[in-house]
């Protein structure tokens, strides 16, 4: 039982190692996986944000390389027309008008280059709706000269991008202004070009980024004021430094801002509104800007977590149903297991069953010097493996004693009863001659006990090796068949019912003589019931024809020969009963010739003992029962001591012969000796009917031969008295 | 054969044990001789153990028999087994004495 648990924590210690292993695979396939689609998904933003932000660049910079063309293109109309300053008006009205991205347009001539114009001179054109208005910038007031647009081109003597601005004229419109400076023909400074442009477009441009629904763009002009950004209160309205400083992460933005500021390229991790964010940025080269997307961490790794969370689910109930796949396997391995060792347990028990069933059985046929007289063999083939057939048998006092039987039902209950059928026999047998009495006294122990209600067929002989006389008597089993050379007969017998049915059954002995060659061939109904494939018996005709065949050969043979017929008949069907036979042949060529002993004593009653001796071995031999032998041998002891006491003169020695002669219907005894003459015949019977006081104390000893043996009768003959008596068996 | 005599009020036991044959007669007629010495008193003979009896061995019953008779005592024979009481009977003897 400890034995099997172990082997249950052993298989389930398995299991669970198999299924930790399986996790443990699928978690690091996972988790590889996982880590691999993490970084795609980073290289994957990065690359989109790089995208974005290099489209941007080159828009930006299409835009204002237009815008760029289309001024430097207006310097040589410009130098040309500084001869007629009146002619600029219309000059500057048509560079709005060819170039629709142009908001406005300027021509600043340095301080008093007209002199007839006054100190300072400058036409502006500008779109008014769908009309181009000129106005004069000249005014003190505005005072041009002191600009960043008018002054830097002509310090750098080349184009300038001024920081962007809210044009306060004409609307709330963010603008940038591209100046650049004209020289006249003499080669001076003389005045500077201008053109405006609307950035309201780059809010437009800059902004989504696909796949990424909640990134946003930031856009900084060169001094960090915020030209494009989530929160329109800043734009243009406050720097990139002064936002940084109000954010939760202000270090990290104030590095991403110092970095965009000084043109660099880069990306980076920052938080923002609270959760993680991914900042790539990079310079727009041509108007000294910088751009950065703003990309959530979740929008980048969203999908990996839910893809992630979908394949944990589907790990989970992968392994789930794994385990109970192998629980389920484990548990019927096991049970089969189980019931496979029960089974092979019960097996080795029912072979251990079968052989001490079949030890039980005597196995040598008597095929010993000192049982000539018999030739035996047989043979047991249980249906299962342990059966309910027996047969057994034994000698004493120069009998055969056997028997067969057949308990009904076969298997370990047959198996039990047969056994008990077996000692019943032994014990009974032991001490009991007629097979009439053991079969009664075996009915009556097994209808005692019997409350399963099994019963045994059985049929019982007592066989003289001397003579070949048969008592047997049956118990409602087949008969068996009378064999001999040539013949092969069923035995006639009074069926009677089987043992263990009806308690205090008397059963009826039968005898028979069987001469030296014949025998019994005994057996089961496993021999004539055999059935063949297609369920016809073997039968007794078979049976019969066989040992018709086989009569004349040996006791093994005859078994062996309808062995193999019956083997041969039943070939490929499975047993149905407990086969068994056994043949008994009667191999003694002089049956009781004669039994003839002789004894001689001396006149002497101290060799009394020597006489009962020689009767003991005479009726042991002769199979005399004790009543019998005793009475015998009082008759014989009177004989000879009446001879002892009276036969020879006091003193003299003399002898006394004693010679038995035991045949199969009377015993004889001749006593004689050669002293005088004395007829212990003629002696008068003592009178039996006097008073103690009348009768004489001897005279016994020749009345108890009288009354003993049949007949006794005296002669002279040879100067020896023999006396001759004679009892009928 | 042995004899086993053993006395109580008034009462003498002798149980016989083995084969009374011829030989063995002519000793128990001796060991039996405190029997004959208390004839007057009630002889017990137990037989129960006598496997076999002679014509010599009945003389011995008879012959107490004869002198209880004489001294106003009696015998009583126990345990006979069927073959002896078949001698008895063969010789009369069952009715010379008390069976029990």
């Amino acid at each position: 039982m400890l034995n099997r648990k172990r082997k249950h924590l052993k298989y389930a210690f398995q299991a669970i190692a198999t299924v930790i292993v399986a996790l443990a695979t699928l978690e690091a396939t996972f988790l590889i996986q996982y880590f691999f689609s993490r970084n795609t998904l980073y290289e994957e933003a990065t690359r989109q944000a790089e995208e974005e932000l290099e489209a941007t660049n080159l828009h930006i910079t299409d835009v204002l390389d237009q815008v760029e063309t289309a001024v430097r293109n207006n310097v040589w109309p410009v130098r040309k027309t500084l001869a007629v300053p009146d002619s600029l008006w219309p000059l500057t009205r048509r560079i709005v008008e060819c170039n629709p991205s142009v908001y406005g347009a300027a021509i600043a001539l340095k301080e008093d280059y007209f002199p007839d114009k006054g100190r300072l001179f400058a036409t502006y054109a500008y779109r008014s709706g769908d009309q181009i208005d000129t106005i004069h910038m000249g005014k003190a007031s505005y005072g041009y000269p002191g600009k960043e647009w008018f002054i830097k081109p002509l310090e750098q003597n080349g184009g300038y991008w001024s920081e962007p601005y809210y044009d306060s004229g004409g609307g709330e419109l963010l603008m940038t202004t591209y100046s650049i400076p004209v020289t006249d023909s003499d080669g001076n400074m003389a005045a500077v070009l201008t053109s405006d442009i609307s950035l309201d477009w780059l809010t437009d441009m800059v902004g989504d980024v696909e796949g990424y629904p909640s990134a946003f763009s930031v856009l900084v002009s060169r001094t960090g004021q915020l030209m494009v950004c989530p929160a329109p209160a800043f734009v243009m309205r406050a720097t990139v430094q002064e936002v940084a400083a109000t954010l939760e992460d202000s270090t990290t933005v104030r590095d991403i801002s110092l970095a965009m500021l000084a043109g660099e390229r880069g990306s980076r991790q920052v938080m923002y509104d609270g959760e993680k964010q991914y900042v790539f940025y990079a310079p727009i080269d041509r108007a000294g800007w910088s751009m950065a997307i703003v990309v959530p961490h979740k929008e980048i790794y969203g999908d990996v977590k839910r893809v992630g969370f979908l394949v944990i689910l589907l790990q989970v109930f992968g392994i789930l149903l794994m385990s109970y796949i192998l629980y389920v396997a484990l548990r019927n391995q096991l049970r089969f297991r189980e019931v496979s060792e029960n089974k092979s347990r019960i097996d080795s028990e029912l072979r251990v069953a079968r052989n001490i069933q079949m030890s039980m059985l005597p196995t040598s046929f008597l095929t010993t010097p000192e049982h000539t007289e018999i030739d035996m063999s047989g043979v047991i083939v249980p249906a299962r493996e342990v059966g309910g057939d027996l047969y057994d048998f034994y000698v004493r006092d120069g009998k055969l004693y056997f028997c067969i039987g057949d308990v009904s039902g076969k298997g370990v209950p047959a198996s039990l009863v047969m056994s008990v059928t077996r000692s019943l026999f032994r014990s009974v047998s032991a001490h009991e001659k007629s097979p009439q009495r053991i079969v009664t006294s075996m009915n009556d122990s097994m209808a005692d006990m019997n409350e399963n209600n099994m019963f045994v067929t059985f049929f019982l002989g007592v066989l003289n090796l001397g003579n070949g006389h048969l008592w047997f008597c049956n118990a409602g089993h087949n008969p068996p068949v009378r064999t001999g050379p040539g013949t092969a007969a069923l035995l006639d017998v009074v069926p009677n019912l089987p043992l263990g049915i009806v308690p205090g059954l008397q059963f009826q002995e039968q005898e028979i003589d069987l001469t030296c060659g014949e025998g019994l061939f005994l057996y089961t109904d496993g021999l004539t019931e055999a059935e063949d494939m297609d369920k016809v018996l073997f039968g007794e005709k078979q049976m019969l024809d066989n040992l018709l065949q086989s009569g004349a050969e040996s006791a093994d043979l005859q078994v062996k020969s309808m062995l193999s017929s019956v083997m041969a008949h039943v070939r490929g069907t499975d047993p149905n009963d407990d086969l068994t036979m056994l043949s008994i042949r009667f191999m003694n060529a002089s049956p009781l010739a004669g039994l003839d002993r002789h004894l001689s004593l001396r006149n002497d009653i101290n060799d009394i003992p020597r006489l009962h001796e020689y009767m003991q071995g005479i009726s042991e031999e002769a199979d005399l029962d004790h009543p019998f032998a005793m009475s015998l041998n009082l008759a014989l002891e009177e004989a000879v001591s009446n001879v002892m006491l009276y036969a020879y003169p006091a003193g003299t020695e003399g002898q006394v012969d004693i010679d038995t002669h035991i045949r199969e219907d009377h015993i004889e005894f001749s006593v004689s000796d050669s002293g005088v003459p004395f007829d212990p015949t003629a002696k008068v019977d003592p009178n039996l009917e006097l008073d103690v006081e009348e009768r004489p104390v001897g005279g016994l000893g020749i009345y108890l031969v009288k009354r003993i043996m049949d007949s006794v009768s005296y002669a002279r003959k040879d100067g020896k008295n023999i006396l001759t008596m004679i009892k009928k068996r | 054969m042995e004899v086993h005599i053993t006395e109580s009020e008034g009462t003498m036991t002798a149980r016989l044990v083995g084969r009374l044959d011829t030989p063995a007669s002519s000793e128990v007629i001796r060991e039996v001789q405190p029997l004959l010495d208390h004839a007057g008193e009630t002889l017990v003979l137990d037989c129960s153990d006598l496997t076999y009896i002679s014509s010599s061995g009945l003389r011995i019953f008879l012959t107490l028999r004869k002198a209880a008779a004489a001294a106003g005592g009696h015998v009583v024979v126990e345990g006979l087994s069927s073959e002896i009481r078949q001698v008895f009977m063969m010789t009369g003897f069952l009715q010379l004495f008390e069976i029990r």
